[in-house]
């Protein structure tokens, strides 16, 4: 298969970028969208050329690193896949394929298609986490619970951290990252004790890395490589509500980011 | 109160502001073309209803302070939430394809802002009274201000039916996106109710609109006269 493929090149999160036309030759249909890329990236090399920057790891759907918007939409035209599990066999022939990278405020560009989503992390250093004590560690199902709740709690769960749906958002909020991250650990007896405070906190780190609000389009569920649902944002928002009200807090609160010293 | 102010001024509380003045104005705007279409009962009764909403005047002050303080919440909470989320993509991107966001959801500060205009402007036609000049208040054989006449008057001019017509249409969708948008900002959600609350939005929308504009275009194509 031949493509012609229109490619984001930018030096660095300062440089100014531009579109570059390549074209893909004898493309096999059996090849992934990361191997073609690898093949374009070959013949850049033997042309001396600076090979297209991407990020990938696992390339198998799990680890989350792959990020790319091709033709529009993240992770590209398959719906419930990462960008690695897409295949060539899946465009038209003789098209153009134009590929971007996630855009944000919040996901400054390292290299070309990479970008920083450290933020993410940072969302997640802010309390997406249980405390819990060392020492022994406590049998795996000590405390038992319904299979439909460790079911929820697993769809939540299947979060890779991507950042598609930040990608998609008109707003490019991080919602459904936050609403699946706060609904895995509140749906769980050991996420239970801190639930009001990682609400909170987890709301308040979104808005500090420079995401925006959820305008309820919808369009991160449909690029979620794990389709988690937007069933979730409609939870975190109770839950937000719940601890605002339920769990007011301390009157004196924690300094407003408390991971200053990581950034 | 600064603990207030914090939870409001996140983008998850002011949604909610958003969320709530919104239900608010959207209620409002369904009562108001509900206490409209008695102009189809003819001049008595429209005069009468409009009589008995300005006689109490405590009732329509608070009504009015308490309407203005709602939209202000709302249009000013909206334009800070509209600047955030420019400020959240500084890049564009070069290709865009939508799969699921709806034309209502993607011009919500468009729809908006000019509702914004039009509704500064339907008041100063209707309550205050001076963009039309060719009509000077007047009673009715009961001493009632003569608001059917006025209505009846407006609507024969060509340009304020296309003008309220699109009014009507813009409205359509801000509220098509919005009301369904605020009940999953509140959180009402369930697996059984889902497809009714996502359709509640376009529903109402819709009636709104039809009810509203059978006034405009009754009066236009002369079913209803003077
Ligand atoms: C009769 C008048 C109005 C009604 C019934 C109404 C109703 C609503 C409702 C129910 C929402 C959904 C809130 C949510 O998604 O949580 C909304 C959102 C919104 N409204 Fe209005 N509204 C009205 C007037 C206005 C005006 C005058 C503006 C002018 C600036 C405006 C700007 C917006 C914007 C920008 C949003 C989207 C907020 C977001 O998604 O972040 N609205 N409106
Ligand atoms: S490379 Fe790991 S999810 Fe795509």
């Amino acid at each position: 298969m031949n493509f012609t493929l229109k490619v984001w090149r930018q030096r660095g999160a300062g440089e100014r970028g531009r579109f570059v036309i390549y074209p893909a030759r004898d493309v096999s249909p059996a090849m992934s969208f990361l191997e073609m890329l690898d093949v374009l990236n070959q013949q850049l090399v033997l042309k001396g050329q600076e090979p297209v920057a991407f990020e990938s790891d696992c390339r198998e759907g799990i680890c989350g690193s792959c990020s790319l918007v091709i033709n529009g939409i993240p992770h590209g035209p398959d719906r419930g896949v990462a960008t690695c599990q897409l295949y060539m066999r899946r465009f038209t022939e003789g098209t153009t394929i134009t590929i971007e990278p996630w855009r944000a405020k919040a996901f400054p560009i390292i290299r070309d298609l990479v970008v920083d989503r450290g933020a993410l992390d940072r969302v997640m250093q802010a309390g997406g986490y249980i405390s819990s004590n060392t020492g022994g560690a406590v049998d795996g199902n000590t405390i038992l619970i319904g299979k439909d709740r460790a079911e929820s709690a697993m769809d939540a769960a299947s979060c890779i951290s991507c950042g598609a749906c930040v990608a998609a958002c008109k707003n490019a909020s991080a919602m459904l990252f936050v609403a699946a991250k706060v609904s895995h650990l509140a749906l769980l007896p050991q996420g239970e004790p801190e639930r009001a405070t990682r609400a909170k906190a987890l709301m308040k780190a979104m808005d500090r890395e420079g995401f925006g609000s959820c305008g309820n389009q919808y369009e991160c569920e449909a690029v979620c490589p794990k389709s988690i649902s937007v069933h979730f944002i409609a939870a975190f928002n109770r839950e937000f509500l719940r601890a605002t009200v339920a769990e007011p807090g301390p009157l004196t609160e924690i300094p407003s980011d408390p991971h200053a010293e990581f950034r | 109160m600064t603990r207030l102010f914090t939870v409001l001024l996140t983008s998850l509380g002011s949604k909610v502001v958003v969320a709530l003045t919104g239900l608010g104005l959207a209620g409002f705007v369904v009562f108001h073309m509900l206490g409209n279409l008695q102009v189809f009962e003819g001049s008595e009764s429209l005069n009468t209803y409009a009589a008995f909403l300005r006689e109490l005047p405590i009732l329509l002050w608070s009504a009015r302070v308490g309407l203005l303080l709602i939209a202000v919440l709302h249009v000013g909470l909206t334009i800070r939430l509209a600047i955030h989320n420019r400020r959240a993509r500084p890049v564009p991107y070069a290709v865009r394809e939508y799969r699921k966001a709806s034309m209502a959801s993607r011009t919500m500060a468009l729809t908006g802002g000019l509702l914004l205009i039009f509704i500064i402007f339907h008041l100063l036609h209707f309550t205050a009274g001076v963009v039309d000049a060719s009509f000077s208040d007047r009673l009715d054989p009961r001493g009632h201000r003569d608001v059917y006449g006025k209505v009846i008057h407006a609507f024969q001019n060509p340009w304020f039916v296309v003008l309220y017509l699109a009014a009507q249409g813009l409205l359509g969708l801000h509220l098509s996106h919005g009301l369904s948008s605020s009940l999953q900002t509140l959180g009402l959600e369930h697996p059984l109710l889902n497809r009714l609350f996502r359709a509640a939005g376009p529903l109402v929308a819709g009636i709104v609109v039809l009810g509203n504009a059978a006034i405009i275009l009754a009066i236009a194509l002369g079913v209803l006269r003077a």
